[in-house]
């Protein structure tokens, strides 16, 4: 029967774009106009407009290279988004800039002493861009004619027809241009590109205005627009590279190996320097340029006073990222020693930076944030819903708010509604509990709770936030 | 207001000469590409025949050249197109370059720039940091 064929025949969704959503994925840029005004709801950012403006201007400083060895310092308490704004800053300067974006903790490993890894995240943020230069023959084949002497010992002679949109000639070739030209088979009707220093030959595909000439190709058939211009052209390729790809393939063999891996160890300081005045070689010589990058380290209370000391010297050397740190602690002990300091950062180290400021959302700015979620989480939500969600938010905090709409909608769809009620909402604010009910649910029954010290509510040191 | 009215039309001006400047040297390195090819097919033709007397043109007279001295002049003819085709290409970009910037643009990145020797660019494909 028609309809159980029907029934069986599966339908198949095609999961070929596999999207990770994060935290931070709605973010695409700052969302300033052109005079580095904010706007108030705009490319995934809301409200925050000081520090947004501000985020601004480091930018623009950042584009001329005025600020090149400085630190900046974002602070404020946790869900004020400066995390976001560091994101949407890597976002505006484009991907020409490099942009290494790791968390304090991250300096800790047992493969790396803390000042390689700093080093190597400082060299990850430092580009150089270089240019490769070459004199190619691109053109489209007309014929290739190849004729082999008659008794004259396999002498072969050929010819080859190379025409562009704008003009056409032909080209005698030698005996190992046509065996390059045999071996890549390349036929009347492909693109082709000579390199006139190795003699090497591309095809780049087949001319759109051979594309009727078979009935049925291969996969691989590709076709390009004729090319235009003249035939002998001067191909550029500038390439970036940051200066730590080019001291891991410095450092061992297969070097290029580790780059993948994340397995380079520790790279000795003679390569570095060797690698330091070549760049300044070709720098004088007009080779390569210097972009510097941005190096964003959240989290930066979990540095210890190691750390802090020597990004002290590395910011003074000349070529030094931007650093921009992200903080959410107040006056906090300096990892590493007994002493206090805002922000668990050095004075001298504070010194150096500008401090940018966040403040926590206004209850407006967070029903707006939360509708941006909802879209980039893609899913449908009624009004009641959001307003729910928004007073969820004001009351706990705006990361357990987002976190309840992924799980909202799922309750929604199980349920096989299409957009999310209030019912949902409510639903999964008993199911997953915020911080603020978590720890009354384990003052209620902390003595059930296993390795449970007891002592409860004496000689509880909070966390301290910056307020 | 007449002062802006002015101001902008000198602005276009400058933006709309440059232009075409780069589209007209574009085309000329297009005509120079043309008789640089059509001078290596005839040089080809030139060791392959055996005659002894060349027909040459020069603009629209045609002379009789003897065989050594249709190769010098075929020869000198290239070495001159080469020079006035890199020459060209170094003008031009300079002119793009300059055009962006009145346009508000950034510059093109690393058109500036002094390219890698043979060595060095071998040195570095050798070494895969090019492939990445």
């Amino acid at each position: 029967m028609a309809s159980i064929a029907a029934a069986q025949v599966q339908e198949v969704r095609s999961i070929t774009r596999i999207e990770r959503i994060g935290a931070h994925s709605h973010i695409r840029g700052l969302g300033l106009d052109d005079s580095l005004e904010p706007r108030q709801v705009s490319q995934g950012m809301v409200g925050q407009k000081m520090a947004r403006k501000a985020a601004g201007v480091i930018l623009q400083m950042i584009r001329e290279g005025k600020i090149a060895g400085r630190a900046v310092l974002l602070a404020g308490q946790p869900g004020t988004g400066k995390t976001a704004i560091a994101m949407g800053l890597a976002q505006a300067l484009g991907p020409d800039t490099p942009f290494t974006s790791m968390a304090g903790s991250e300096i800790f490993s047992l493969e790396m002493s803390k000042t390689e890894a700093l080093t190597q995240a400082i060299r990850k943020s430092i580009g150089i861009r270089i240019k490769e230069e070459s004199e190619i023959i691109e053109g489209e084949v007309v014929e290739v004619v190849v004729e082999r002497a008659a008794g004259g010992g396999g002498a072969r002679v050929g010819r080859l027809t190379l025409k562009t949109t704008d003009m056409e000639t032909n080209y005698d070739m030698g005996a190992k241009m046509i065996d390059s030209l045999l071996k890549e088979k390349v036929q009347a009707g492909d693109v082709i590109t000579i390199d006139k220093a190795t003699g090497k030959i591309n095809k780049l595909g087949r001319s759109f205005a051979r594309a009727r000439d078979y009935d049925a190709t291969g996969q691989q058939a590709r076709f390009v627009q004729c090319p235009e211009g003249e035939l002998q052209k001067r191909k550029e390729v500038v390439h970036t590279v940051t200066l730590h790809e080019v001291d891991v393939i410095n450092s061992r063999t297969h070097g290029f190996l580790a780059l993948f891996s994340g397995d380079t160890g520790e790279i000795k300081s003679e390569i570095r320097e060797q690698i330091n005045s070549k760049v300044a070689e070709w720098r004088e010589e007009g080779k390569a340029e210097m972009i510097p990058g941005v190096l964003f380290i959240d989290e930066a209370h979990m540095l210890d006073i190691e750390c802090f000391s020597f990004l002290n010297r590395a910011l003074e050397s000349e070529t030094a990222p931007i650093v921009i740190m992200a903080t959410n602690r107040g006056i906090t002990r300096i990892r590493g020693t007994t002493y206090r300091s805002p922000h668990g950062i050095p004075l001298d180290l504070l010194d150096r930076m500008i401090i940018v400021a966040t403040s926590p959302y206004s209850q407006s700015e967070l029903k707006d944030i939360l509708n941006i979620r909802c879209e980039e989480e893609d899913c449908q939500m009624s009004a009641d819903a959001l307003t729910v969600l928004t007073r969820v938010a004001t009351e706990t905090s705006l990361r357990y708010a987002i976190q309840l709409i992924t799980t909202a909608s799922l309750v929604a769809k199980r349920r096989k509604a299409a957009e999310v009620s209030m019912e949902d909402v409510k639903k999964v604010y008993s199911l997953f509990l915020d911080e603020h009910r978590s720890e009354q649910f384990l003052k209620e029954y902390q003595d059930e709770f296993m390795f449970n010290d007891g002592s409860g509510d004496a000689s509880q040191v909070m966390m301290e936030v910056s307020q | 207001m007449v002062n802006n009215q002015e101001k902008l039309l000198r602005y276009l001006k400058q933006i709309e000469t440059l232009a075409s400047d780069i589209l007209v040297d574009k085309n000329e390195i297009i005509m120079l590409d043309k008789r640089r090819n059509k001078n290596r097919e005839a040089l080809r033709d030139l060791t392959k025949s055996s005659q002894k007397k060349y027909w040459l043109t020069v603009g629209s007279i045609l002379v009789k050249h003897k065989f050594e001295d249709t190769k010098t002049l075929l020869e000198a003819d290239q070495k001159q197109l080469n020079i006035d085709i890199n020459k060209l290409r170094s003008d031009l970009k300079i002119k793009v370059n300059t055009l962006r910037d009145l346009e508000m643009q950034p510059p093109v990145p690393g058109l500036m720039l002094v390219p890698l020797s043979q060595k060095e660019t071998e040195g570095l494909t050798k070494s895969n940091l090019f492939s990445l």
